[in-house]
């Protein structure tokens, strides 16, 4: 056997690998998830809690413009309100009519305003479409027996 | 031997004990698990729910028009935590703070407050504004809690007929009374889980109910009307020195009362339950009331014996002045022997005796079925509450004090002996009026639900009380009562019109005394009567008869309310002026 001459003369060992503590990959699988685990409930209650404060707040908010609304009903009502009405036409110089004078014209009234046609109720179905010939022929039969 | 004797003790004496121990332990925690559990679960429930009623808003009332009589506006009360003010450090700048949202007397303040612990109830109804103004200065020790109140735009037109409502929000007289269950609608209440603090907990298990806001009343009132009724009303009653009076408007086909007054009536402006006798001013006289109506009975009168067919208007009869029943004489009004007369002359110059004449013909038992198809001796249901009834003697009462005599019929022909209401005494004249039926008068025409669809409530028709011919013929008659051929105070200007006048003593145990009530109930236009009213002067004391003092405020509402409403005058009334 020939001899085979080592390039670096005398053999040195092979660097040993060094061994980690034995993790598994699940085991780390394992921990990551039981801190998202853990995590989650805390993110669920911190979320809940600050949707829960936008409601109350959104309550509240409603409750008030509930509020403001009727309030403004109220003051639109007493703005039209007959005695104010009347003391508004007394301060501009009006008065309740004297007795009125009815005058019979010959003419005929004036054309009542045209209302633009989106206002205007829809053509009436049409239900007199003539009968088809197979429907005049049943009532036909019909009226023959 | 010994030594593992003791070994064993020493184990088993504290393994025994520990056992012991787990097994007490065990016990309770079965006791309080198992054997208890619905009781301590249904605490824990109580300890960590809470519950909060949410009130409905009051629904509104308006006019026939739309126009808002009484709407509930959103308030706030006031209290002060007495404990929190105990410190005058404290108590001194916050009511100095409260006092400028108030406009009340910081001192005044304190002393409410002045060694009190609870919560105290410094101002009601704070409008809503203010209330957040105070909410946001936080003030320490200040609580506001939501309330409402009641506003009528339309200041005291109409009180009498709205009523009003107490510190509860719940009806005490009026519609608000007798129309509260609609009005209320139904309270929300909420049942939550909550934190620490009492605030609700997010999302935590909780069952809530909405409110249900009240329905909006549409009334038949009208405003405008109702607000000439009132100020005719009082005029009247200054003019003639009368206690009081009521004016109603009425559309007779479909019994919709346009305008209801009463004086004295229920003023928002000047009301003080305190006292007593602003709490009479609750009711309405025009619905509680009796009185004896007098010669408008005449009217119905004549319209029985039409219809039964015993007498004609054209039909004549002699009147001596006097009839002799028993031993009472019944005299007319005015003393007067009126000679040969027809039933129109009955009718036109309001003769007793003529309307003797026709209840004889007519009979006892007939005559009082037509009361009972005119509505009178019961309730016409209009809604208000309190109505009075009635009272006609009739021989079938044997408590009858004094007892039942054929006077009685004959004095019921021309209204005594018989009490009536005004609403009463309107509907059966407006039956003779409209085409013989008996219409039930009523104040509400529709109601709004909550998702603002309108209901409209039809016209009731309680049934026919004579035929349409002989309610044409009464027209005619009627018409001939306010339209002699000579001007009269009683017609309208510009309107034909009927009509009749009622004037009588009011009846004391021993008979009559002076005191009178003068009435009139006029219709217009004669051919398609629009509106039918009735002017009633309680105790008027210039003792002019209902002909005189009420007929031409009756005719002065027709031509004002008829031209209001656009009816064309009738071409007929230009020939009479008043």
């Amino acid at each position: 056997m020939a001899a085979i001459n080592h390039p670096y003369g005398q053999r040195r060992s092979l660097p040993v690998p060094v061994r980690l503590p034995g993790v598994n990959g699940w085991v780390l699988a394992a921990i990551v998830i039981a801190g998202l685990a853990a995590m989650l409930p805390v993110l669920q209650n911190s979320t809940a809690t600050s949707r829960g404060f936008q409601v109350q707040r959104l309550d509240a908010e409603q409750t008030r413009i509930n509020g403001e609304l009727r309030l403004l009903e109220a003051d639109v009502a007493q703005l039209t309100s007959l005695p104010r009405i009347q003391r508004r036409a007394a301060e501009i110089g009006l008065g309740p009519g004297e007795t009125p004078i009815y005058v019979t014209i010959s003419e005929p009234g004036p054309a009542p305003a045209k209302i633009p046609s989106e206002y205007l109720p829809g053509p009436a179905p049409k239900t007199d479409e003539p009968e088809s010939w197979w429907q005049s022929l049943l009532k036909w039969v019909h009226l023959g027996q | 031997m010994t030594q593992r004797g003791h070994g064993t003790r020493r184990v088993w004496l504290p393994a025994a004990f520990l056992g012991a121990f787990a097994l007490v332990i065990l016990g309770r925690l079965v006791q309080l698990q198992v054997l208890q559990h619905d009781a301590y679960a249904r605490q824990t429930r109580e300890e960590q729910t809470a519950d909060s009623t949410f009130y409905a808003r009051r629904g509104s009332i308006l006019d026939r028009n739309g126009n808002v009589l009484a709407a509930s506006v959103d308030t706030w009360n006031v209290y002060i935590s007495g404990r929190t003010w105990r410190a005058p450090e404290r108590s001194g700048p916050a009511s100095d703070q409260l006092a400028k949202f108030l406009r009340m007397d910081p001192a005044a303040i304190r002393a409410m407050v002045a060694n009190k612990n609870g919560d105290v109830l410094i101002a009601r109804d704070v409008d809503y504004e203010t209330g957040h103004a105070i909410a946001a200065a936080e003030i320490p020790g200040v609580v506001l809690l939501p309330d409402s109140k009641r506003v009528n735009p339309e200041g005291d037109v109409g009180a009498s007929v709205l009523g009003l409502t107490g510190l509860d929000n719940t009806g005490l007289a009026g519609i608000e009374l007798s129309h509260n269950g609609d009005l209320l609608g139904k309270p929300g209440k909420a049942v939550y889980e909550r934190d620490t603090t009492g605030d609700p907990i997010p999302f935590g298990r909780s069952v809530v109910e909405e409110p249900r806001p009240g329905t909006d009343l549409v009334l038949t009132i009208d405003r405008y009307l109702q607000q000439m009724a009132e100020q005719k009303l009082d005029a009247a009653v200054k003019e003639h020195r009368a206690q009081g009076g009521s004016v109603i408007m009425m559309d007779p086909h479909t019994g919709e009362i346009l305008a209801l007054a009463s004086s004295p009536g229920l003023k928002y402006s000047s009301l003080d339950l305190s006292d007593k006798k602003q709490v009479e001013l609750l009711k309405n006289r025009a619905v509680t009331d009796l009185y004896e109506p007098g010669s408008v009975m005449k009217v119905v009168t004549a319209a029985a014996a039409i219809d039964q067919g015993v007498v004609t208007p054209d039909t004549s009869y002699v009147d001596t002045g006097e009839i002799r029943l028993y031993d009472v004489t019944i005299k007319n009004w005015d003393d007067r022997v009126y000679g040969t007369q027809t039933m129109t002359g009955v009718l036109q110059n309001s003769i007793n005796t003529g309307a003797v004449f026709m209840v004889e013909k007519l009979g006892q038992p007939l005559f009082h079925k037509y009361l009972d198809a005119f509505g009178f001796g019961r309730t016409t249901g209009i809604d208000l509450s309190g109505e009075a009834e009635g009272i006609i003697r009739k021989p079938e009462d044997e408590h009858l004090e004094p007892p039942w005599s054929p006077v009685d019929l004959a004095t019921q022909s021309f209204g005594q002996s018989i009490s009536v209401t005004p609403i009463q005494m309107l509907s059966a004249i407006a039956a003779c009026i409209n085409g013989g039926m008996l219409m039930k008068p009523h104040l509400v025409r529709a109601t709004i639900d909550e998702h603002g669809v309108r209901h409209d409530i039809a016209p009731t028709a309680e049934g026919r009380a004579i035929s349409a011919e002989t309610s044409a013929t009464i027209r005619m008659m009627l018409e001939k009562v306010v339209n002699p051929g000579w001007p009269d105070p009683m017609q309208p200007r510009n309107y034909t019109a009927g009509g009749k006048s009622g004037t009588a003593n009011v009846p004391v145990a021993s008979g009559y005394d002076d005191r009178q009530i003068a009435s009139f109930v006029e219709f217009a236009p004669t051919d398609d009567p629009k509106l039918i009213v009735l002017v009633k002067l309680d105790q008027n004391q210039d003792l002019l008869t209902g002909r005189v003092a009420a007929a031409p405020v009756a005719a002065a509402i027709l031509d004002d309310a008829l031209n209001y409403l656009n009816v064309l005058p009738s071409a007929d009334a230009k020939q009479v002026r008043r």
